[in-house]
């Protein structure tokens, strides 16, 4: 939550900044987005890291939760292809991704709000660049309204 | 065109032998129903009964959906003790039924070997609703079917009327290309070849050539009747797990209720639970009581996973669930790269 005011403060008063919920996997994104930090490698605050066992260990409905709890988008990241510390938990993930991103495009989602990609433990520049990337892309689409629960 | 009534002679003959001699203790089938257009499953464990069989354009409901709970593990060891072994089962199977056998075989949710399966070689079955809509505000009071397989009806002032084959038969049956069973142990009927048609493609174009914004929007319509009554679910012959996520309450995934949002979430999350396992049998569709067309997700799915994946669910034995196998060569256009 205070993670949440800091970036909101960090705009000009009320103005919507992008949210974007990150789930990095513990053996290369999570270590790509630590080495971006240490090495000191700007990027856009408005990233939220879920740090996960696997990008396998990522249930779908994680991200739909997401969303549906006013995430503006969600990244997903974990090692690539034949890297990974469970030999093949990405495998099995990127099958599954190509048809959660398929089916929520399909059903009207934009698909720049569900996004996934590789980052290795070396990374940490790549890192910076693909969620600068994400955010610009959610910065133009505007707030997630879809599928967002309003009480 | 095999007339039905053989097919029924032939399919009482088959049971009754199976349970006569043993082959199977329990043998499921169809009965006649008490309303028109609908027959209702029959659970046969006596040969002397098996003249309550039924075979006609109504045999819609896919059997297979009763499969897994019959052959359900012992919960613990003391009631695998107790528990009587399950009998061997003989089903009656169409094309659709039998991609859902396939599947769940391949899943391990069924033991082929306690199975006889009887397939019927599938001529397309009629949609009640269809046949209802199609008479009007005429209530139908019996039905049947003429030579050329086209359905009649007696409505209340007792006179007939003929209601065309196309008119009335459901949609996933003019979407369907493989309607002879791929497998079976007895096969009754004339077998067809497996059969091209862009139905489901050309229903899931004309979604998908709008903006998000339009999609999202006519999808909300479809889904707002929605009551979550769970039928869909209930009647899916994939939709065995134990604990399903949509019944969980720590954490609860999916809300109870029925704002959009969750009645959404629903929708989509069954959806993906049918990635790379629908067998297009559309009982989920039949089973909604507001009319939706639950298939509106999944129809596109399958596309999906023929388009990337080649592969078809249920299509043959020998193969592995999609999502339970991959390949270092996988479609990966998808990811975002900086």
């Amino acid at each position: 939550m205070s993670q949440t005011q800091t970036v909101q403060e960090s705009a000009s008063p009320g103005a919507w900044e992008p949210k974007v919920v990150a789930f990095l996997c513990n053996w290369c994104s999570y270590a790509g987005a630590d080495l971006a930090g240490v090495s000191r490698i700007q990027y856009p605050p408005n990233v939220r890291i879920i740090r996960v066992p696997c990008s396998g260990r990522i249930n779908p409905a994680f991200l739909l939760r997401a969303l549906q709890n006013g995430a503006d988008a969600v990244l997903v990241s974990g090692c690539h292809p034949g890297d990974c510390h469970y030999i093949s938990g990405n495998l099995a993930a990127r099958r599954k991704f190509a048809l959660l991103k398929d089916l929520l495009q399909y059903a009207g989602i934009e698909s720049e709000r569900v996004q996934f990609t590789w980052v290795s433990a070396s990374e940490g520049g790549r890192f910076a660049a693909i969620v600068e990337k994400v955010v610009e892309q959610v910065r133009k689409l505007g707030p997630n309204r879809k599928l967002v629960k309003s009480l | 065109m095999i007339a039905s009534h053989q097919i029924e002679t032939r399919l009482r003959e088959a049971a009754e032998g199976l349970l006569r001699d043993k082959k199977v203790g329990l043998f499921l089938g169809y009965e006649k129903a008490s309303l028109p257009f609908r027959t209702a499953p029959l659970f046969l464990t006596e040969a002397e009964k098996a003249k309550r069989l039924v075979w006609s354009p109504f045999c819609t409901a896919n059997l297979a959906v009763y499969l897994p709970r019959l052959f359900k593990a012992p919960a613990d060891a003391r009631e695998a003790k107790t528990m009587p072994p399950p009998p061997a089962v003989g089903v009656v199977l169409k094309g659709c039924d039998a991609r859902s056998v396939i599947t769940l075989i391949q899943e391990r949710q069924v033991p082929r070997e306690k199975l006889v399966l009887v397939g019927v070689a599938c001529p397309g079955m009629v949609d009640a609703r269809k046949a209802e809509r199609a008479l009007g505000d005429q209530e139908a009071l019996g039905a049947g079917e003429d030579a050329q397989g086209n359905v009649r009806a007696v409505v209340e002032d007792g006179t007939e009327v003929t209601l065309r084959r196309e008119q009335v038969l459901a949609d996933v049956c003019l979407e369907c290309r493989s309607p002879t069973p791929s497998i079976h142990d007895i096969l009754l009927g004339a077998p067809a070849e497996a059969r091209e048609t862009d139905a489901a493609r050309r229903r899931t174009a004309d979604l998908g050539s709008e903006t998000a914004d339009r999609r999202w929007a006519r999808l909300q319509q479809a889904l707002s009747k929605c009551i979550r009554c769970n039928a869909c679910r209930q009647a899916c012959p994939m939709c065995y797990c134990k604990d399903c996520l949509l019944d969980q309450t720590r954490p609860r995934w999916v809300g109870a209720g029925t704002d959009i949002s969750d009645v959404t979430m629903y929708h989509l999350v069954r959806a993906f639970h049918m990635a790379g396992r629908c067998t297009e049998c559309g009982a989920c569709a039949r089973a909604c009581p507001m009319g939706i067309d639950a298939r509106l997700l999944v129809r596109k799915l399958n596309l999906e996973v023929e388009d990337l994946f080649g592969y078809r669910p249920g299509a043959a034995l020998d193969g592995v669930p999609l999502l339970s196998a991959f390949a270092m060569d996988d479609p990966q256009e998808f990811l975002t790269e900086p």
